[in-house]
């Protein structure tokens, strides 16, 4: 599974660098290095709904540095289906 | 030597005597499209005083150079134009001049100031002086024909003077300073010149004695960036947009996330964005083949420019040795660049209309401008293009 998290100056401003530092912690944790790859994009097209967060280049998600663990967990399970 | 792509950059700044609000030194440059005038003025003593003498000698010498006027009758007209000190008895105020014409022509004509430095690969040269006289006054000319990164500086004594008594017995003294300039391997103007009051600054513990002024002079080889920043409003138009950008000559600078997606998008070639920060603050950097740097938009640029206002506030040396975006924009700019070309798309980001998107940063026209305003001010030939 491949997460690109938007990283413009929107999704900058509400919180990209903590979204990817927890995203990273949970992949560590959880030791899914192997699963999920983590990357990076500049703007998703998103951006009233920032931080977007793009899944195998198709769905984007909405989410804050608040919700990025629970937003791993899902990831995580769906990894696992 | 006409025709050859040169420009002429230049770069002065002073120091003030401890305490002194005001600087007797004053520096008046004009920059034509034929010629290059340079006049450097020390007033007699500081403060009030010596800026008052320096800034009318300076002003006085460049507008009649500047309008044709002959050497002895702007000599002339400072020596019957200044005002006579109290004190001392005296109208007095040193110059330096540099002329350069657009076929590298230099004519440096000096009175009582230190010589000026001429650094030619690597060494000090000193070409043939003359000596012509207006009233009591000997002045020297010396005239030569410049070459590509030749290098020439002119200082007022505050300079030579550096560290007099405290940290060394005759001060830097014009060789020490001479073969100091000519050791540095720098291609700005501005980046030697803040070298040399810096260190001027050091000897002097922080506490020069006297006003210091420095003006360095590079022929270099003009070298331009590009910068890519925001995408045309009308989508019809990126194709053609990109393909102009690409087709300039000079290094690519690419600011914006969504003029770089469409950057890739129309090169067809991949965009890969850093997913590590080297600051929190500064968004990551990407890559793509044939750019020279790619970065995040108007937080990048935003941030760049609080860092030149900076800078151009004070004559410290900048460091550039971290590798974020805003660094790595800098260095380009400041070292790297004689013009910096803006290409500016009217798209509107629907994000920066958000209500809770910082006011300062939705025009992002404005930051460009007072970029522009700074990189002038650094000696740069800026200029901004409308994609659309």
């Amino acid at each position: 599974m491949e997460i690109k998290i938007c990283i413009g100056s929107a999704c900058h401003l509400k919180g990209s660098y903590d979204v990817i530092k927890k995203c990273q912690n949970y992949i560590k944790e959880h030791n899914l290095s192997d699963t999920i790859e983590l990357k990076s994009a500049f703007c998703l097209g998103r951006c009233s709904e920032a931080v977007s967060v793009q899944v195998n280049a198709t769905e984007i998600f909405s989410i804050s540095p608040e919700t990025a663990e629970g937003f791993m967990k899902l990831m995580h399970q769906r990894t696992e289906l | 030597m006409e025709g050859m792509p040169h420009y002429i950059d230049i770069s002065s700044h002073s120091l003030n005597k401890y305490g002194e609000e005001l600087c007797g030194d004053k520096v008046e440059v004009v920059k034509g499209n034929k010629r290059t005038i340079v006049v450097l003025a020390d007033g007699l003593g500081s403060g009030v005083k010596a800026n008052i003498l320096a800034t009318l000698t300076s002003k006085i010498m460049i507008t009649m150079l500047e309008h044709g006027a002959d050497l002895k009758e702007t000599i002339d007209t400072i020596t019957n134009t200044l005002p006579i000190c109290n004190v001392r008895k005296i109208g007095y105020s040193t110059f330096s001049i540099l002329d350069i014409d657009d076929c590298l022509n230099a004519r440096i004509i000096e009175y009582d100031n230190p010589p000026a430095f001429i650094v030619r690969d690597g060494e000090l040269i000193s070409p043939e002086k003359s000596m012509i006289r207006s009233g009591d006054k000997n002045v020297w000319v010396t005239e030569f024909e410049l070459k590509l990164n030749d290098e020439i500086t002119l200082c007022s004594d505050g300079v030579i003077h550096a560290g007099v008594g405290v940290m060394l017995n005759h001060g830097w003294e014009w060789e020490h300073v001479g073969s100091f300039i000519a050791e540095q391997e720098i291609s700005s103007a501005d980046k030697l010149n803040r070298r040399l009051l810096e260190t001027c600054n050091r000897l002097y513990d922080g506490r020069p004695g006297d006003d210091a002024t420095v003006v360095t002079m590079r022929v270099r080889k003009p070298e331009i960036a590009q910068i890519l920043t925001g995408p045309p409003d009308h989508k019809a138009k990126d194709t053609i947009t990109i393909k102009n950008f690409m087709n300039q000559s000079g290094r690519k600078i690419v600011c914006g996330g969504t003029a770089a997606n469409i950057l890739s998008r129309e090169l067809d070639r991949e965009i890969v964005t850093d997913i590590e920060y080297i600051d929190p603050f500064i968004p990551p950097t990407a890559k793509i083949k044939g750019i020279d740097l790619v970065t995040e938009g108007v937080l990048t640029l935003k941030m760049a420019l609080t860092k030149l206002q900076s800078i151009n506030e004070c004559c410290e040396e900048p460091i550039f040795n971290k590798k974020d975006g805003v660094t790595k924009l800098l260095k380009l700019l400041i070292e790297e660049s004689t013009h910096v070309h803006f290409w500016v798309g009217r798209a509107i980001n629907p994000a920066h209309q958000n209500p809770d998107f910082p006011k300062d940063l939705s025009i992002k026209i404005n930051i460009i401008r007072d970029i522009e305003k700074e990189l002038k001010k650094m000696g740069k030939f800026v200029q901004i293009f409308y994609t659309d």
